[in-house]
């Protein structure tokens, strides 16, 4: 519904303190970045922004890092070593990030060999610029006492197309759900408010939106809100 | 704040009331007078006290009211009056309006709320009146595809027959529409005919939601109608007769109640189950399948329904008193009628007021047995109209399963045992034709 | 690590509804394409009594449910959308819009996610009162949810009874943050205002009578022949189902795992506070119908020591910058139970004013996932129990 001309002009200012923020940001770490750099074949996988503050801290003082998250990440690097990338750890949070094609063995090992068991939470995010869609997933522990307190962020990246025709253009990822049932109607709702198509996934259907819904997938960034 | 009466003048108040009575009087002339002459000039007029009514004893009539008497007396003894009036359509329509309004008086008591409480200024009295308006004003709405004959006969056939039900009932010694000898048997007759009406008026719908609803229906009658005549049969057994007025009066002494209470039992909840009230309502199951088989009644159609089953309800309870708690059998609480009235008129002072025709009117028909027993009758249908409200407050909805398993194997083998009781009472000489009792 | 099950809490029930993982294998929703002649479709909602604001489309065989596909969507509000738009500041009134009688809790999650973003500390009184007001939210939740739950079933004095009670606390809350439903009390830094005077014996009254007045819904209600009889041993969650759904809060304490998140994460001051976590081994709609009433009573003991333990005087917020924002780019996920379960808050930061991503993850979407598992094979006359009791709420499902 909104229209081709009206989305220039929405994007166009927000686009611009993105830049401003991200170089300052960027700049300082990409070094930090590229121990991990070799490691990432993808070029998309570079600037990931998840990493790098959280990088940061580590080097700044690397005496806060907790250990029981570290000890998750830790075990997760010495199976996959260059394929993942610990973006960051936090008390009770361990951030990890994936490229696609590496998601789906990733997260069976997150299951099999650490015990997590469901998905908390799938967030898409649209970053743009980096012509990229994050998909996050927030995976939480029933069965194991000592990791109820804590979250493994899983994050992976999605192909963003400019004009995208939702389930037959790049925006694709494998889905998670043979691994972990829970993530059935989390991806549904990914899929259709970001048009990023699980493959695998066996029930690829609209979930909120309505049947006739035609226009962008409403949580893009280049989907803009009338009147804002 | 709106002022409801902004200026009280007592001028325009005798206006008002000056008003009311000069329209009054214009109608009656105008329509009333008109339409009496049309009546006795052109029906033909019953024979009373052996002469027949013709206008002029009509308008004699009007000059001495007393001379209405026989002609009331004539009226009370007519057929229309028994279908139309006391044991018949009226009263039991009286009776169901009233419980209507307890029922809600009560369920909002139970659940700490006021209930009907603004129309009719007292509480609420005329709520009823209210809703019958309002769904005689409301549209109704057939679905397109409906087969429109029968949806439209059955909610009339619903009321006609539960109607036909209240017709088989005894308020009072010789009160009843028909007396007839079978009327035990009748009452199954007409019972059967319910699931039928349902589940034609649910598939002339031609909808999912009334079609679901039709077929519990079916299943809950039908499975509920063998345990209900079976533990009736105790008390055929016991007074060997089927004619509603014999097993009445055969309970002057004790009400079989106390001898055969599990077949009592028994009946209360085939009754709950017939009469689809809580817990017992799956085919209105609400947050189920909608309204079940009304789902698409609409306007008096629904209101013709909703007459309909309570005429049933008071129909089953006054079977339950007619069959259990002994009728209209009942301590005389009502004081005879001051015999001088009749034969010596009402003193007062130089003059004598003699009332004529109040003799047979008070000896043939309204005697001091059909008061009393109509005011014991009403008094214990009103109560196990109670108990049958009741459930509402206190239960949920019943599944469909445990409803039939329920239906087909506990009531059924309680109704077993009910009937060998019966019969034990019966060989031993108890009770019975001939019995002690 | 894997922690063996002790065999006594182990579920009744051994009907294991999701076999092993395979390609082949669809989930029940899409079993709908498969039509017979015998089948019957039926739409359940969004006009119909017993659905709530969705639809479910079931499919009937006789009386049994064959599938079930669950159709969320139709209140559907994109708050996650218009969040990217406002601040910090003036998300709050919308966010809680979800569950509105709930929305201290459903607000919970974002506060302590911003807190964290900005990097403030809450002073211990307004802990104090978050925790007392998202414990008086949880029961005014949860009485709305039993009263929808108790004419569901049929039971019409159980949807008066605890429709009338609710009053009380929402006066508590009326008199506390100015507000009936829509407190909009919790802002980061602390809670808007402080509590009124005297409001502590009030509320410790209150919540005394509240008490006592829930107890007496077991005589009529939960130890009722004709509910045991209709809600016992349907709808069974297995212990391993309910793992691998992910279904979080009463439905997941019902199967028997005990995952509460005050005390397994607790936040603010819920680690100073005694809290238990009901948990039952059934796994059925009965069990999971109780455990919500249990936790009311739970969340009186849990007020009545937040009013003990408080501090009499003091802050009860932080004052903050006029539109503040974080430090760069971060995230943060954050998680509280709510009345439904935990709930939780993803917050994206490029550090400007308004967050960059702001992500719901709500446990009655988590719980909806379980609906077409438990209702295959369920009689009809149990959809509208097994429904409510996954504590799930529409609209905030849709968000």
């Amino acid at each position: 519904m909104s229209s081709a001309s009206e989305k220039p002009v929405e994007v166009k200012p927000e686009e611009k303190p993105t830049t401003d923020s991200k170089p300052v940001v960027k700049k300082p770490e990409e070094k930090p970045t590229t121990d991990s750099k070799p490691v990432v074949k993808k070029p998309e996988e570079k600037p990931t922004t998840d990493s790098k503050p959280v990088v940061k801290k580590p080097e700044e003082k690397p005496v806060e890092l907790p250990a029981f998250e570290k000890s998750i990440s830790d075990k997760i690097v010495e199976k996959f070593g260059d394929k993942v990338e610990v973006a960051f750890i936090k008390k009770d949070r361990v951030g990890i990030n994936v490229s696609r094609e590496n998601v789906h063995d990733v997260a069976e090992f997150i299951r099999d060999g650490l015990n997590y068991d469901h998905v908390e939470s799938v967030s898409g995010v649209d970053y743009p610029q980096e012509k990229e869609i994050a998909v996050v997933y927030h995976i939480g522990s029933y069965t194991d006492p000592s990791l109820a307190r804590q979250i493994l962020v899983l994050s992976t990246r999605a192909q963003r197309e400019e004009n995208p025709i939702p389930g037959s253009d790049a925006t694709k990822l494998p889905t998670l759900r043979d691994i972990f049932y829970s993530v059935e109607f989390h991806e549904r709702e990914i899929f259709e408010m970001f048009g990023v198509y699980f493959e695998g996934h066996p029930d690829n259907r609209r979930l909120l939106l309505p049947e006739d819904w035609a226009d962008l997938p409403p949580l893009r960034k280049d989907f803009t809100i009338k009147g804002r | 704040m709106s002022v409801i009466a902004p200026d009280f003048k007592l001028s325009g108040f005798i206006k008002s009331l000056l008003d009311n009575i000069f329209w009054i009087l214009t109608l009656l002339v105008l329509i009333g007078v008109p339409a009496i002459f049309i009546i006795l000039f052109v029906i033909p007029l019953p024979i009373i006290d052996g002469e027949l009514l013709s206008p002029f004893l009509a308008f004699a009539a009007l000059v001495n009211p007393t001379r209405l008497l026989p002609i009331i007396h004539a009226f009370l003894t007519t057929d229309i009056f028994k279908v139309m009036v006391f044991p018949g359509f009226g009263f039991a329509v009286l009776l169901a309006a009233s419980v209507i309004f307890a029922e809600r008086k009560m369920m909002a008591k139970i659940q700490l709320r006021v209930g009907p409480f603004y129309c009719g200024k007292v509480e609420g009295v005329l709520q009823l009146m209210g809703d019958g308006l309002k769904l005689i004003s409301k549209e109704i709405i057939i679905p397109a595809k409906a087969d429109k004959p029968i949806f439209w006969a059955a909610p009339v056939l619903f009321v006609a027959t539960a109607a036909a039900f209240v017709a088989l009932i005894p308020v009072a010694p010789g009160w009843v529409v028909a007396d007839i000898d079978l009327g035990l048997l009748g009452v199954f007759a007409v019972i059967g005919f319910f699931p039928i009406i349902t589940i034609l008026s649910a598939w002339s719908a031609n909808s999912k939601y009334p079609f679901i609803g039709g077929i519990r229906a079916l299943f809950q009658m039908v499975s509920f109608e063998i345990p209900l005549i079976l533990s009736l049969l105790g008390v055929v057994m016991v007074t060997g007769t089927l004619n509603l007025s014999e097993i009445s009066a055969s309970q002057s002494n004790f009400p079989w109640i106390i001898f055969l209470p599990i077949g009592a039992i028994v009946f209360f909840i085939t009754m709950l189950a017939e009469l689809e009230r809580i817990p017992f309502d799956l085919p209105e199951a609400e947050s189920e399948i909608v309204a079940g088989w009304l789902t698409e009644l609409s306007g008096m159609m629904y209101g013709l329904v909703q007459l309909g089953s309570y005429l049933k309800l008071y129909a089953f309870a006054a079977l339950f008193v007619v069959l259990f708690l002994g009728g209209w059998n009942g301590p005389m609480v009502v004081p005879a009628f001051p015999e001088q009235i009749i034969t010596e008129g009402i003193e007062m002072g130089p003059i004598t007021l003699t009332i004529e025709g109040l003799g047979p009117l008070l000896h043939d028909t309204i005697t001091q047995e059909m008061l009393n027993g109509t005011l014991w009758f009403v008094l214990k249908t009103a109560g196990v109209i109670f108990f049958i409200i009741l459930p509402r407050g206190v239960f949920p909805r019943v599944r469909v399963d445990i409803l039939l398993n329920l239906g087909w194997t506990k009531l059924i083998g309680l109704c077993f045992i009910n009937i060998f009781i019966a019969l034990g009472l019966v060989y031993a000489g108890v009770i019975g034709p001939g019995g002690l009792v | 690590m894997t922690t063996e099950l002790p065999s006594d809490i182990k579920p009744t029930s051994s009907k294991i509804l999701l076999e092993k993982p395979s390609s082949d294998w669809l989930p029940p929703g899409l079993a709908l394409q498969k039509v017979d002649e015998r089948i019957m479709t039926l739409n359940v909602g969004p006009q119909h009594p017993g659905s709530g604001h969705m639809r479910l489309i079931v499919q009937i065989d006789g009386d049994y449910i064959v599938a079930c596909d669950p159709d969320p969507g139709y209140v559907h509000r994109g708050e996650e959308k218009m969040a990217e738009y406002r601040n910090y500041i003036t998300n709050i009134p919308h966010l809680e819009r979800p569950v509105i009688h709930d929305s201290c809790n459903i607000l919970y999650p974002y506060v302590l996610g911003v807190e964290e973003l900005l990097g403030i500390e809450v002073p211990e009184r307004a802990k104090y009162v978050r925790v007392i007001a998202a414990e008086l939210n949880r029961c005014i939740y949860i009485m709305y949810w039993l009263a929808i739950y108790g004419i569901f079933l049929g039971h019409s004095t159980m949807f008066m009874w605890p429709t009338g009670d609710r009053e009380l606390l929402i006066d508590l809350m009326e008199k506390m943050t100015g507000a009936r439903v829509t407190h909009s009390h919790f802002i980061p830094g602390g809670v808007r205002n402080d509590l009124p005077s005297n409001f502590e014996d009030v509320c410790l009254r209150q919540v005394n009578y509240f008490e006592k007045r829930i107890k007496e819904y077991a005589a009529v209600f939960y130890d009722n022949p004709i509910l045991i009889s209709r809600t016992q041993n349907t709808g069974v969650l297995s212990r391993q189902d309910a793992i691998r759904l992910g279904v979080t809060g009463s439905v997941l304490r019902a199967s028997g795992i005990d995952f509460d998140v005050r005390k397994k994460e607790p936040y603010d001051v819920y680690d100073e506070l005694d809290i238990q976590s009901i948990v039952m081994k059934e796994g059925d709609a009965y069990a999971r119908s109780k455990i919500p009433w249990l936790d009311m009573l739970d969340s009186c003991n849990i007020i009545r020591q937040a009013l003990q333990k408080m501090p009499k005087s003091g802050s009860v917020r932080v004052k903050l910058k006029p539109n503040p924002k974080g430090k760069g780019f971060d995230t943060v996920y954050k998680r509280v139970e709510s009345g439904r379960g935990s709930l939780g808050c993803y917050i994206v930061s490029d550090g400007k004013p308004e967050p960059y991503r702001l992500k719901l993850s709500v446990p009655s979407f988590r719980n909806l996932i379980a609906l077409p598992y438990l209702l295959k094979g369920e009689k009809l006359g149990n959809m509208p129990s097994v429904y409510w009791s996954l504590n799930y709420w529409p609209v905030e499902a849709d968000r």
